[in-house]
């Protein structure tokens, strides 16, 4: 070898080092950043997070709150039933964000979440389905805290904790005070009637196979979002069960007239583009349903965005109640 | 009518032919057939008087024979009674088409399943979900005929010269479309979610579902197979007997396909796959009818109705968590029911 190529390789070796030590001191500033770190109490144990986390994975139930929140988002699972509720800028920035994993949690994509080397895992499943996600694989890539829904009403609660987890609390409570203040202006505009009438929910969740149909209670889907206006949902599970089963039920279509013969007036969820869901129809295509007093009376209610799991989504559905409700003030 | 109550030529078992008289054997199948009936009525009664609701047994007769459009009565009326009338109509279909099946394809283990009907139906089903046609009862209702139809037809036209290749076809044919179907349903979550409740058959909430035409079509199809019971006993003799004796073989073969495919795709449209009836039926009666196939035809007709009533009334009251699908229930039996059968009268000849 030369001594002008020896010259030469030296250099190069050089030069390397000096930007390799430029990359480990800038990792080292990182490290600093990443080093401040708190306990959030989460539904798997109180997990060591990040206080500021700059990247952030979210999947289930965290997706919409998270991209409300503006949180750091580098990769979110897909989440199609959202998409009706989500606005215009919310729903642009799902779209664009990578997806790391299906609508199920058996789908979860663990190298696409790898590569997105999140500093933060959100997983908004339920506690049952947990079960289906390898969290040991997922706490060797970064902290996962699990913030699962459980209750449907206890979407306030959890969002705000999937928001704080992100450490985008800011932004959450401002939309929750746009969403509280609307609530109560329509509160205002409906009591005179809302809090009079006894009223029952049919849910979109029925199955026609099985001739049964879903009635919702107070704090369901179909009701807690009504009851910020005052709506008095009467009646109580039966056997309640975990989740939503404990305020909503599953009897035959025989057991309508009982079920919903003292309601005052009803109300029904209907999907997104108002269209009249399956399990739903099957409920109003019935003699019994015609046979019912407040369908008689004329008093039945078709409510849109009843999955609203978020306060921005929310205020679609107060937005939607107000419309449906509006008659009620011209009795 | 037929040759129930007539002298008939049946094939006995190692091809004898014996002469069944009206004064010999027909007297005891006359009473069996008649006390058939009588607990066919009974059974139907009962699945009309139980339900999610407690109606009590004197507003059940009310609500039939003086109807006042209580919440009751409308139970009874629009939600039971066509519920009761399905499952008569389904059973003897089920059960009419497994006799058919066994008795043109010679084997003791067909069943109209074999002819590739639920395959079609289920396919059906799966690609109209696929494309978003199936929107309701009508719409699964409409796909489950034309699927179970063509499927049925193209088993027919491919294996219509010798029972083995129907069957053979038949198998087939079920085995590619199941596995077609399988995968679009995994390929596209909310396919299979419609999917599963129709995958498992049931007789629940189909009293809004338009049912007169498949009702009807069965009920043709009941009459034509009476009507075509005393050649099919001819050609129950064997191919060149028939041929010996004069009878069509072809015409009949292609008569008795036809009726399967109506009769086993009606039921499965309005129903979904109901698997065992149409397997069982047939053992259980083939006894008592003693080779005769216009008796075995008529037997099935009233056993098969017993055997879905008495199925769908356990599918109401076997849990108390709820409903279970008519197939579950028609699973869970008719596996220990046909083995009873077999082994206390043999397969029986065919």
């Amino acid at each position: 070898m030369s001594l002008r190529r020896s010259s030469a390789l030296v250099g190069a070796l050089a030069l390397a080092l000096v930007v390799t030590g430029c990359g480990s001191s800038k990792d080292g500033s990182d490290a600093a950043g990443k080093g401040k770190t708190r306990v959030f109490a989460a539904d798997n144990g109180k997990i060591t997070i990040p206080a500021d986390p700059k990247r952030v994975v979210a999947t289930g139930y965290a997706v919409p709150a998270m991209i409300e929140a503006d949180a750091s988002l580098v990769g979110i699972s897909s989440w199609k039933r959202g998409e009706p509720l989500m606005s215009k800028k919310d729903l642009a920035t799902y779209k664009k964000l990578p997806k790391v994993a299906g609508e199920l949690a058996k789908e979860t994509n663990y190298e696409a979440i790898a590569e997105a080397e999140p500093d933060l895992i959100v997983i908004g499943v339920p506690a049952p389905v947990l079960g289906d996600i390898d969290v040991q694989r997922l706490e060797s890539i970064a902290p996962v805290v699990a913030i699962g829904p459980t209750v449907p009403s206890a979407w306030r609660k959890l969002t705000r904790k999937q928001s704080d987890a992100a450490g985008s609390l800011k932004k959450f409570d401002a939309v929750q005070k746009r969403y509280e203040a609307k609530a109560a202006k329509l509160a205002k505009k409906y009591e005179g009637v809302l809090p009079e009438l006894k009223l029952g929910h049919v849910g979109a969740y029925g199955e026609v196979a099985k001739g049964t149909f879903q009635r919702e209670f107070g704090n369901s889907w179909g009701t807690n979002i009504a009851e910020d206006l005052g709506a008095k949902y009467y009646g109580k599970v039966k056997k309640p069960g975990p989740g939503s089963h404990a305020v909503s039920e599953y009897p035959s279509i025989e057991e309508l007239p009982a079920s919903l013969r003292a309601a005052d007036a009803i109300t029904y969820s209907v999907q997104a583009d108002g269209s009249v869901p399956k399990a739903v129809k099957y409920v109003m295509d019935s003699k019994l349903w015609k046979n019912l007093p407040a369908v008689k009376a004329g008093k039945t209610y078709p409510l849109r965005y009843t999955e609203a799991a978020t306060y921005g989504q929310a205020m679609k559905t107060l937005d939607a109640i107000d419309k449906s409700f509006a008659p009620l003030l011209k009795r | 009518m037929t040759g129930a109550g007539r002298a008939s030529k049946a094939p006995a078992p190692g091809g004898r032919v014996r002469e069944v008289t009206s004064s010999g054997r027909a007297t005891p199948r006359v009473a069996l057939l008649v006390g058939g009936l009588v607990l066919l009525v009974a059974v139907a009664v009962v699945s009309i008087g139980i339900g999610a609701r407690s109606v009590p047994p004197a507003e059940v007769v009310r609500a039939l024979f003086d109807f006042q459009g209580t919440d009751d009565h409308v139970i009874v009326r629009d939600v039971r009674a066509p519920r009761a009338l399905l499952a008569v109509a389904v059973g003897a279909a089920l059960a009419l088409a497994g006799a058919l099946i066994q008795t043109l394809a010679r084997n003791p283990l067909a069943e109209p399943g074999i002819l590739g009907v639920t395959a079609g139906a289920g396919f059906a089903i799966t690609l109209g979900s696929a494309l978003g046609l199936t929107g309701g009862q009508v719409g699964e209702l409409g796909f489950s005929i034309v699927g179970s139809v063509l499927a049925a037809l193209l088993v027919a036209a491919v294996g219509r010269r010798s029972p083995l290749r129907l069957v053979l076809t038949g198998v087939a044919l079920t085995a590619v479309l199941s596995g077609v179907a399988m995968g679009l349903r995994l390929m596209l979550p909310d396919v299979f979610d419609s999917y599963r409740f129709w995958s498992v058959g049931s007789l629940a909430a189909r009293e809004q579902a338009p049912l007169a035409l498949p009702l009807a079509a069965i009920g043709v199809c009941l009459i034509g197979a009476l009507l075509l019971s005393r050649a099919l006993n001819v050609l129950a003799l064997g191919e060149s007997v028939a041929n010996t004796l004069g009878a069509s073989v072809g015409r009949v073969r292609i008569a008795a396909l036809a009726l399967i495919t109506v009769l086993s795709g009606a039921a499965t449209a309005v129903a979904g796959p109901i698997l065992f009836v149409g397997l069982i039926v047939p053992h259980l009666v083939r006894r008592p009818a003693g080779g005769s196939v216009p008796w075995l035809i008529l037997y099935t007709m009233v056993v098969g109705p017993i055997l879905l009533l008495v199925a769908d009334i356990g599918s109401r009251v076997l849990l108390p968590t709820g409903e279970v699908p008519v197939a579950v229930v028609t699973a869970f039996l008719g596996g220990p029911m046909l083995i009873w059968a077999v082994r206390r009268h043999g397969a029986g000849a065919l």
